[in-house]
């Protein structure tokens, strides 16, 4: 590759998403993503080998910090983050109040130094990488998130069903919503569209996309509580709903060559609660539809905060967008999957386009 | 304002009676309360229909058949509702831009003050207070949820 030539400064034509969705990038929440910040910590050299088991038991009862790094290093031992000890205070005179005994008092007192380490125990390879050079860390590697960081998590036949149905949020937006925002919810297990939602200029100022999709999602469980001028799709089959996808993007689907091969419906709801009791099957499959319970969302523009809580409340299971928001919750403004006291959590991907690779 | 809070917990009970998780809200205007509501998410099964939504959609459709400007309207509505705004509904007022919000208890799994800065995130910040008659709405959803939601899968119920 020519690294001298000058940049390629083609014309900006109009986003031509349909064929540019390129890839899917999962965002990981913060503790995945973010570099970690190091603290100053003090710590000793000691004289020999010998004094280790001495100091390293009398420290982990009396100054028990750094459960998320290894505390020595070949003599050097961690003593305490360097914040703790007082302004106009010597180590010793803070070590002081630990009662200490004398032999490993005289032995944390020596070839003292401060040093940087990690603030917290990293979870992803990467960031453990990036630590060593600093001080060794605890490291539990994680198969899954890995995965998810390397794009292994998908086969490449479910890679190209999740960028199909991104494009095909594309054309929807383009042939039939006048590029205003669309969303489709999939039931991942077969895989069938369930609901299909667009904002329409009819549209009051909270009724956004999103909103929109779990409530049509709630008419194929015989709920819903918008009103709206919507037709919705008649059913024609015995145990599969049409009911939560608009009657205007099921014909347009029906008639177009490209997308024969797709599967709609949603499961319906199951009369009694009957349980499937098959062994590690997830709640969709034991229990039958509830709410987004095991569904996937797929979001032209990334949502907004109310949004973004909808599909926490609705226990959406991954969340798909194209394009980022101004007021995006996921990525922009802020990571709303990234909140531990939430009661639910879902994964959230975003489709690289061919505009994001020019970009690089 | 507090005195409308005995408004919204009717609102609750009224939920609660539904067999929805007891919560309530009341706009106010004027002096007058102009919507009311409570959770209908069971009976919708849709999970973003909370008493505040209710009472939004009230206030929306007023608009329409009014012919009233709806920015102008929240801006001088009170919201007075049982348990803190849900970090979807405190971002939804916050973005129509309601005059403040007064809450019973708080909401700490998922609460739009307590759990995550909602005002920072979209940018615009309102008068909250929280703590009034707290104590009676927290009475009513510890009641509710000693018993079982009668729309979720078993195994959510277990949990609780």
């Amino acid at each position: 590759m020519d690294i001298s030539a000058p940049p390629n400064k083609r014309a900006r034509k109009l986003p031509n998403l349909d064929e540019d969705i390129t890839g899917i990038r999962a965002i990981l929440s913060d503790e995945f993503d973010e570099e970690i910040a190091l603290i100053k910590a003090h710590s000793c050299e000691l004289e020999t080998k010998q004094q280790l088991q001495a100091v390293i038991q009398e420290l982990s009862q009396k100054l028990p910090h750094f459960q998320h790094l290894k505390r020595v290093q070949d003599r050097s031992v961690l003593i305490c983050p360097s914040s703790e000890i007082g302004v106009s205070q010597s180590l010793e005179q803070h070590l002081e109040q630990f009662a200490f005994s004398e032999h490993v008092l005289r032995a944390l007192c020596q070839g003292v130094r401060v040093v940087e380490v990690p603030e917290r125990m990293p979870r992803l390879r990467v960031q453990y990488e990036k630590t060593l050079k600093h001080w060794p860390c605890k490291f539990h590697p994680n198969h899954y998130s890995e995965s998810l960081r390397n794009g292994s998590n998908f086969s490449s036949a479910q890679r190209t069903f999740h960028k199909r149905i991104g494009q095909l949020l594309v054309r929807l937006s383009r042939d039939i919503n006048d590029n205003r925002p669309v969303g489709i919810c999939v039931d991942p297990r077969q895989p069938s569209i369930v609901s299909i939602a667009g904002t329409t200029e009819v549209c009051r100022p909270h009724e956004h996309c999103c909103m929109m999709l779990v409530d049509f999602v709630a008419r194929s469980q015989e709920g819903g509580a918008t009103e709206t001028e919507v037709t919705f799709t008649e059913d024609s089959k015995e145990d599969t709903t049409l009911r939560g996808i608009p009657k205007a993007y099921y014909d347009y689907l029906m008639n177009n060559e490209d997308y024969k091969d797709l599967t709609f419906g949603a499961e319906k709801s199951r009369e009694c609660k009957e349980v499937n009791a098959d062994q590690g099957a997830d709640n969709l499959a034991k229990f039958g539809p509830y709410l987004c319970t095991g569904y996937d969302i797929y979001l032209l523009q990334e949502p907004c905060l109310m949004c973004s809580m909808a599909l926490v409340h609705s226990r959406a299971k991954r969340v798909f967008f194209v394009k980022n928001s101004d007021n995006g919750a996921l990525a922009t403004r802020f990571q709303l999957h990234s909140v531990r006291e939430l009661n639910h959590h879902y994964e959230v991907f975003q489709f690289t386009t061919k505009e994001d690779e020019d970009l690089t | 304002m507090a005195a409308f809070m005995e408004e919204a917990l009717v609102e609750a009970r009224r939920a609660r009676d539904a067999g929805e998780v007891p919560v309530g809200c009341v706009f106010v205007h004027g002096g007058k309360v102009v919507a009311r509501g409570g959770n209908e998410v069971n009976v919708h099964r849709n999970a973003t229909r909370h008493a505040e939504f209710i009472c939004i959609d009230a206030i929306l459709a007023t608009c329409r058949e009014k012919r009233l400007p709806a920015r102008q309207l929240f801006s001088e509505i009170t919201v007075v509702v049982t348990v803190e705004p849900c970090i979807m509904c405190s971002a939804a007022l916050h973005t129509l831009g309601v005059k403040e919000i007064i809450y019973g208890c708080e909401n700490d799994r998922f609460g739009g003050k307590t759990v995550v800065d909602v005002a920072a995130v979209v940018g615009h910040r309102i008068e909250i207070t929280g703590g009034v008659r707290a104590d009676e709405a927290m009475a009513l959803l510890k009641e509710f949820y000693k018993g079982d939601n009668p729309a979720a899968p078993p195994q959510a119920k277990k949990k609780k």
